[in-house]
């Protein structure tokens, strides 16, 4: 265990932002999101849920994996990929909980993702505790805490006086705080001030009797617009689309990138075919392949959950599309 | 730098490029490094590949050769998108990569000494161009073959110059039709659903294998099974639009299941018990 005083933690922020990539909440134009951060200054240390998740630095929604040179007939291709450290400062317990389901498509089914790998190798998690349950929030539901340690390999708590708490987790946790110079402040974690309440989770085959209930997908999904922002806040989304970009032609020499985007099941062309036929035409199939996924498919073909109780999705959703009333609708059955 | 990367497509080049019905071009790939055709030296029929057109993308496509028949990979590609319609736009000497062989296959050992009933519809019957292959090239290992190839028109039938071969080979039957007939056609007119009820198979230890449209695959499950043939009887291939053939980008789910990493191929048996419908 470490401890450090505001200044403290924001001076080994400081020379962590010279040495590696440094992500960590900051405010944007009164949004607060994780970003990439040059200084201890510009990071928030009190601070809510950030907008965004922070799967985008492990798994960006726009990623080059490939880069294509063609020189008349000849073709190279070369993978590119960042060398350098990153740390993501300030992650919230329920995000670092989020990478540990990509973890489990991305890294632990054959083939691994060889891009994420990557950056899950160079990244180290330390997370900051939520002080108390935000808007929408569920996690206590879902299995996670807002001061849950398990998917982080530091976990930063805020004690009385001001005095920040650093509690290695993994070995690559323990490693990133030997830069940090041994305190003499010692304090005790505030404990969290409030609790949402909790949210049912049913078993999946609760989630495969329910699919046929044409009703309840309906009342939830029929007004959902498409907008597709649910996958974009999710930290647990990961689907994927891959398209070639040309970036630079020359007589004899053309440059493409070849990058992966975000995709989601909620926008309407996502499951139909070449020949125009389309298996998922309504918003509500859709929808419900969105919950089913969630709560039935990733859980039984890769083990966790696909939501961990951000509460994301509930605030951004236009027309109040709850995953927490879906949830609750299941239940009930 | 270098990482074992499923993504990364092995680099090729067009050897062949034919037309093959309207729209539709047969591809010829010859693969330039040897880990590429290491990879390829034994795919199975019914197995998919993604081939990139540099510049446009890559599109998974049924592979619709045999390795016991030669090297180069032969992919028919129907132009309906931006990848098909640049692929259209190469020529023989021009690059393009290949990501496989991916997915299961149509269970070839499983199959022998049965009666096969191969049902293709279009396009449709380029991923069932191995299987008829296998077949004749092991004829004596399987038993009565019958083949009902159909079109919406008969400018669309595909491989329409193997029919001899396929039509003299022992105990080996070929019907074809067509939707809709044309100026000079004088074979059968109508659905293939239809040209099935007339031929009709038997289905004593007959196995029925098919692939086209969602909805004929749809149909031709429902004439098989009048016929007598049982779920256990029935197989086809699916086809979904997909990024990564490795279970990873979630394209092609059926509910709990993959298209790329569980089929493309399936028994019918399986088919039905699937949670979501494929049609």
């Amino acid at each position: 265990m470490r401890y450090a005083t505001r200044a403290e933690l924001l001076a080994w922020l400081d020379r962590l932002a010279q040495e590696v990539d440094l992500i960590a909440p900051r405010d944007v134009d009164g949004h607060v999101l994780y970003r990439p951060v040059r200084s201890g200054a510009e990071v928030l240390l009190e601070y809510e849920r950030p907008e965004l998740s922070a799967k985008e630095f492990l798994f960006p929604s726009t990623e080059v994996i490939l880069r294509i040179e063609q020189r008349g007939k000849d073709v190279t291709l070369e993978e590119v990929l960042p060398d350098r450290r990153q740390v993501i400062f300030g992650l919230r317990p329920c995000d670092a909980h989020g990478l540990a389901a990509i973890d489990a498509l991305f890294l632990h089914q054959e083939p691994p993702d060889a891009y994420y790998r990557h950056h899950r190798e160079r990244t180290t998690l330390v997370g900051m505790a939520c002080t108390r349950m935000w808007d929408g929030c569920f996690c206590t539901s879902m299995g996670g805490g807002p001061a849950d340690p398990t998917h982080l390999d530091v976990l930063v708590r805020l004690a009385e006086d001001g005095i920040y708490i650093l509690q290695p987790v993994t070995p690559k946790g323990a490693a990133i705080l030997e830069s940090l110079p041994s305190a003499e402040v010692r304090g005790e974690p505030r404990p969290v001030e409030e609790y949402n309440p909790p949210v049912p989770v049913m078993p999946t085959e609760k989630w495969r009797a329910l699919f046929e209930e044409q009703r309840l997908w309906m009342r939830h999904g029929e007004r959902c617009l498409s907008c597709r922002i649910c996958t974009y806040v999710c930290p647990t989304c990961r689907c994927y689309d891959v398209v070639d970009r040309v970036v630079d032609v020359w007589p004899g020499r053309v440059l493409t990138e070849r990058i992966r985007v975000w995709d989601a099941c909620t926008s309407p062309n996502y499951r139909r075919v070449a020949g125009g036929h389309n298996p998922r035409p309504t918003n509500w199939e859709r929808l419900r392949n969105r919950f089913m996924c969630k709560f039935c498919y990733y859980p039984e073909d890769f083990g966790p959950l696909g939501c961990v109780g951000c509460g994301r999705c509930v605030v951004a959703c236009p027309v109040e599309i709850d995953i927490t009333k879906v949830m609750e609708d299941v239940a009930r059955g | 730098m270098p990482l074992a990367n499923p993504m990364r497509p092995y680099r090729g080049r067009l050897v062949g490029v034919r037309h093959l019905a309207t729209g539709i071009k047969l591809f010829q790939v010859e693969l330039l490094e040897p880990e590429g055709r290491a990879a390829f030296a034994h795919y199975k029929p019914g197995q998919f590949a993604f081939v990139s057109a540099f510049g446009a993308g890559e599109a998974p496509f049924g592979i619709t050769s045999t390795p016991h028949r030669g090297p180069l990979l032969e992919f028919a590609v129907n132009a309906l998108g931006h990848v098909t319609h640049t692929l259209h736009s190469l020529d023989v000497g021009d690059p393009v990569g290949v990501r496989g062989p991916l997915g299961n296959w149509f269970p070839m050992e499983q199959l022998r000494g049965r009666n096969i009933v191969i049902l293709g519809g279009g396009i449709g019957g380029a991923p069932l161009r191995p299987v008829i292959h296998t077949i004749l090239d092991h004829r004596e290992d399987y038993g009565h073959l019958t083949i009902l190839w159909a079109a919406r028109s008969p400018d669309l039938l595909v491989f329409t110059e193997e029919f001899d071969e396929w039509r003299s080979a022992w105990a080996t039957e070929l019907h074809v039709t067509v939707d809709q007939g044309g100026p000079g056609w004088t074979g059968n007119v109508g659905l293939i659903t239809q040209l099935l009820e007339k031929v009709a198979p038997s289905p004593e230890n007959g196995v029925a294998i098919t692939c086209g449209p969602l909805i004929m695959i749809h149909f031709v499950f429902l004439t098989l099974k009048k016929l007598g043939f049982a779920p256990e009887q029935m197989l086809t291939t699916l086809e979904a639009r997909m990024h990564c053939g490795i279970g990873k980008c979630g394209r092609c789910n059926l509910g709990e299941k993959f298209i790329c990493k569980d089929g493309p191929v399936f028994w019918q048996h399986e088919i039905a018990g699937f949670l979501e419908g494929f049609l």
